[in-house]
């Protein structure tokens, strides 16, 4: 409740009107003097009348208590009180609930985000105008409930069944995935625009006549290229339904063995504060179940909340998300806000906020799960651990199949790998017995020198100048002067490799299947990329070291690369990659709800799934090799039994800086336009002052009654 | 019996008073009262012979017993007709016939200066009719008045032909002073140790309770009877609106805004206490009488003094 007019008109009314009443009260009542025999029996029934009246003293004062709040009531009228009922809503409503892992934020009042949300949008859904009709009809009011993570769905198709909305609401579980809002809208529009009522197609003008209603926290990963085919920025609510800001999150972790020393350990991982205050806490390194180290980390406060007026206003922009919402809008202030959000968006976290924790010389020669976890009580849980999967130290088989290669030769015995060597011409003759061990190459890693085949069991295959002969890839003319002009440097087969000093004189042209990841990309062609299909994975390096001269065929040097320091590097990291992550794509890091590959030992039939949480899921393979399973929506280690051993676990971490900054993103954009986001729904003002009015009256007349009854005063 | 004294001469006396005898008793009131006397429970020994017969075994015709002789004995009272007979020795016994000591306790606080008609004197005619009565039966008559305290005493009358000055004293009596029945009973007991029938008339409402002082009377070998007396006024005030209500023995003061409610509650609050008090004396066995004084006096002395017992 609030009042249109000032409290002061109140008090005033209020301080004019009570003290006289009271004082009236306070003053003597004269009393005629009347002379009794005795007084004895008199104070007795008036103290028995006392002692049996319950609320006696109450009730002495009675008449002056209702005049009071008569008065009293009368002052509040004045006051024109009003009542802040919630909105209806009418036409379509499409409402969106965010079910990521940010939504599984406890707020302060002992429900989560998603509790929240739900309990806002079943208001929602009581507000709906017209009545529960089982036959739609044109001018009713339809809602249809879409909840969202990383993927979409569809609750409740449209709908005018008040309590059968509720309960699909009600059904929507929490997840621990990051939060996509584009399938959802998607969803949402293709629905909106298919409705059929009574065999009409009503018209898909959602904006003319309904709205959507987005319950979020505001963290949404695509937000920004969010493309909105048919519904405008203005008739999108967003409902916010975040207040807690304190989150601290790994974003990363990986743990590897020493280059030199193999049964040493070392797990580095990136924490960061996204809080709005300071956080000293201990980071745990835990290995197959038992501390092995702590370590105290000190993180600045990660929420900055930049004033907008301080935002520069005329520097200028490199994002072009931020340029166009600036253009678009005129007002000084919404600009610079939105400039902060952007910035804390895409830009470096504030000085100090983010911490990489290294956890040294970990002695551990076994295969298992290493999991950090941050003792720290904080607003969302499931960033607070993450986990890895290691396998046991073992020197790594690699077979080279070259005609000669100088530098291979040298480089791969300086790498604790066991070497054999072969001639292309050993490679295709050999006995399947003297290659494969069960199904699977006995090799953990092929390198193929400037030879392509076909002959490539389930394996991990690693092509200089040359091509697997599978479905997708081929080879084309000699590309040469070209340069490289991207690649990935975050990917783990290029760490600590200087690309941009790489010169090579010529490569192939690779015809490559689009589920390559592309590492190295030169002008016109791709220079270095990674496949994975079918329990194999591939490296293909479109250049050879070694390329034969037109005219002599003798080996010429094709780059100098060989000659630099990161060329071992390079080959070092290959073949760890190759050999550790095996077939299991991702096996560093699968986010939450991200399929996953499992291998499948012994072509068994089916396999159990061991899910974080305790329960089981049993997957049919078919047949195959491997086995794909998407239900990871759950942080945590997965085991899957038969596995390989090895291969048999994978664990899911949330690492998104998106959901573990919990804090409300107050400026959301769709696409390029700003929604300010109300942390409820919109309301409608109700006076009251009428029922107050009535209140009185009533009062009045209840005073009138008990003056002339005179029974207790 | 003892002598008879001719109504006619008792008559004749108070007419000799002035008007205010009147008002006590009128001559043909009396003339029915002289039918009456006045009858103890308890059978008493008194000072003087009276025309009553008495416990004690003495030397009226009136035979009572006989008893085996002891060693001692009057000799004249053996009954030798039996000794001739049973050749043993028996005593004869005679009831003595002896005077009965009535006594009248009346309370003359302000309080009974009350009421229309008046509590104090409507208690005065039940004084005066008990007074005649016992006077024509020979019987000994002290009238008391108390208020805080024994106040005046008129003791130790006998003979109808006294009436004159029961008359007197109780002419001059007159309401005022704080009731302090306690008090009062205390100094009685204390001066008056002989048994007889002794009767409270007083409205009872007392502030400091009536049972220390009925207690004091039980202590003694009393014949009690207790006459309680309210006016109309206080049974059924007429009272409304806010009122200071002024005690007229002690000027305290309580204020009321009388209501209907507030009036019920006084009602059953009276109706307790009176209960309260005849609760007290029948458990002690004495005569509890409540009257109002609408009720006629010559009622109460005709009807129902004799429905209690007291008189015959």
């Amino acid at each position: 409740m609030s009042f249109l007019s000032s409290w002061s008109v109140i008090a005033i009314a209020a301080g004019l009107t009570v003290p006289p009443l009271v004082a009236l009260y306070f003053l003597k009542l004269k009393r005629r003097v009347e002379p009794i025999p005795s007084t004895l029996l008199w104070k007795r029934a008036v103290q028995d009348l006392h002692v049996n009246a319950p609320f006696q003293k109450l009730r002495r004062n009675l008449l002056m208590l209702l005049q009071l709040l008569v008065l009293l009531l009368a002052a509040f009228a004045l006051g024109k009180p009003i009542l802040q009922a919630p909105r209806t809503h009418k036409g379509i409503v499409i409402l969106m609930i965010d079910h990521s892992a940010s939504m599984n934020v406890t707020e302060a009042n002992g429900k989560t985000r998603l509790q929240i949300a739900k309990e806002q949008a079943k208001r929602v859904v009581d507000n709906l105008q017209g009545g529960t009709r089982a036959m739609m009809s044109e001018g009713d009011t339809r809602a249809m409930v879409v909840s969202f993570s990383d993927k979409a769905t569809i609750v409740s198709s449209f709908d005018t069944d008040r309590a059968a909305l509720k309960a699909k609401i009600d059904s929507i579980e929490p997840t621990q995935s990051r939060s996509t809002l584009s399938e959802a809208m998607a969803l949402a529009e293709a629905h909106a625009s298919n409705l059929v009522i009574a065999g009409e197609p009503v018209a898909p003008n959602v904006s003319a006549s309904g709205s959507v209603l987005l319950f979020t926290d505001g963290r949404i990963e695509d937000a920004e290229t969010l493309v909105s085919q048919r519904f405008r920025a203005q008739s999108i609510e967003i409902v916010n339904v975040a207040q807690r800001a304190d989150n601290v999150g790994i974003l990363a972790m990986e743990a590897r063995r020493h280059y030199e020393r193999p049964e040493q350990l070392e797990v580095f991982a990136e924490v960061r504060n996204f809080g709005p205050e300071p956080v000293e806490l201990d980071a745990t390194l835990i290995i197959e179940g038992r501390p092995a180290d702590v370590q105290t980390v000190r993180l600045e406060a990660g929420l900055v909340t930049a004033p907008p007026q301080q935002a520069p206003k005329d520097e200028p922009t490199d994002d072009p998300a931020q340029a166009a919402t600036a253009e678009r809008d005129q007002d000084g202030s919404v600009r610079g806000s939105v400039k902060a959000s952007v910035q804390e968006r895409f830009g470096a976290p504030p000085p100090g906020s983010v911490a990489a924790v290294a956890f040294d010389d970990i002695i551990y020669e076994g295969g298992g799960v290493i999991e950090v976890r941050l003792q720290v009580d904080d607003a969302l849980s499931a960033d607070n651990r993450a986990w890895t999967v290691v396998q046991p130290p073992r020197s790594t088989d690699v077979l080279l199949v070259t005609d000669g290669n100088l530098f291979l030769e040298r480089v791969l015995p300086t790498l604790p790998v066991r070497l054999t060597r072969m001639s292309p011409q050993e490679y295709e003759s050999a006995d399947d017995a003297e290659m494969l061990e069960a199904t699977r190459s006995k090799y953990d890693v092929v390198i193929f020198d400037r030879h392509s085949t076909d002959r490539l069991p389930p394996g991990n295959y690693f092509f200089w100048g040359g091509v697997p002969d599978i479905e997708g890839v081929s080879a084309g003319e000699a590309i040469a002067d070209e340069v490289i002009v991207n690649w990935d440097e975050t990917h783990p087969v290029l760490r600590h490799v200087a690309v941009e000093n790489i010169q090579v004189f010529q490569w192939s042209r690779l015809t490559l299947p689009s589920e390559v990841v592309h590492l190295m990309d030169g002008e016109t062609s791709p220079v270095l990329a990674y496949l994975a299909r079918d329990g194999r994975q591939y490296l293909i390096c479109a250049f050879g070291l070694l390329v034969a001269d037109e005219e002599t065929q003798q080996p010429l040097l094709n780059t100098f690369w060989v000659t630099q320091t990161h060329f071992p590097m390079f080959v070092y990291n290959s073949v760890q990659y190759l050999s550790a992550s095996l077939a299991t794509r991702g096996l560093r890091n699968i986010h939450p709800g991200e399929p996953v590959m499992i291998p499948i030992a012994d072509r068994a039939s089916k396999i159990r799934v061991r899910r974080p949480d305790g329960s089981t899921d049993v997957v049919q393979t078919l047949g195959s090799d491997t086995v794909p399973y998407a239900r990871t929506r759950t942080v945590g280690i997965y085991r899957s039994e038969p596995g390989i051993d090895g291969q048999d676990r994978f664990a899911v971490n949330l690492f998104s800086s998106s959901e573990s900054n919990v804090a409300a993103n107050d400026n959301f954009t769709i696409g390029a336009d700003v929604i300010a986001g109300s942390g409820g729904i919109d309301t409608v003002n109700k006076p009251i002052w009428p029922y107050l009015l009535l209140a009185v009256l009533v009062i009045v007349l209840l005073e009138w009654v008990i003056y002339n009854k005179r029974v207790f005063v | 019996m003892g002598p008879a004294v001719e109504p006619v001469v008792a008559t004749r006396m108070i007419q000799t008073d002035t008007d205010k005898a009147k008002e006590l008793l009128d001559p043909e009131f009396m003339a029915r009262l002289e039918r009456l006397e006045i009858v103890s429970r308890k059978i008493f020994m008194g000072k003087m012979r009276g025309e009553r017969r008495s416990k004690r075994r003495g030397e009226s015709v009136e035979f009572a017993d006989y008893r085996n002789y002891v060693v001692g004995d009057d000799l004249r009272f053996l009954d030798w007709n039996i000794y001739a007979r049973l050749d043993r020795l028996f005593l004869k016994l005679f009831l003595e016939e002896e005077d009965l000591h009535v006594t009248v306790l009346i309370d003359t606080s302000k309080s009974m200066d009350w009421g229309s008609p008046n509590k104090l004197l409507y208690a005065k005619r039940i004084a005066a009719a008990l007074a005649y009565i016992g006077l024509s039966n020979y019987d000994r008559v002290s009238l008391y008045t108390y208020a805080n305290g024994i106040e005046r005493e008129l003791a130790g009358v006998r003979g109808k032909r006294l009436m004159s000055k029961v008359v007197q004293f109780l002419t001059g009596v007159e309401g005022d002073g704080v009731s302090n029945l306690g008090a009062a009973c205390k100094q009685y007991a204390v001066r008056h140790p002989q048994p007889g029938v002794l009767l409270v008339l007083s409205d009872f409402l007392e502030k400091g309770g009536f049972e220390q002082g009925l207690r004091y009377l039980l202590g003694r070998n009393l014949d009690l009877y207790v006459v309680q007396i309210l006016s109309q006024e206080e049974l059924a005030p007429q009272l409304a609106g806010d009122l200071q209500l002024q005690d007229v023995e002690d000027d305290d003061v309580a204020e009321v805004t009388v209501s209907q409610a507030l009036l019920n509650r006084y009602r059953q609050t009276l109706k307790a206490y009176c209960e309260s008090l005849k609760e007290f004396c029948t458990r002690r066995g004495v005569a509890y009488l409540f009257t109002s004084t609408e009720v006629g006096f010559d009622q109460l002395v005709l009807s129902y003094l004799r429905q209690r017992g007291l008189l015959r």
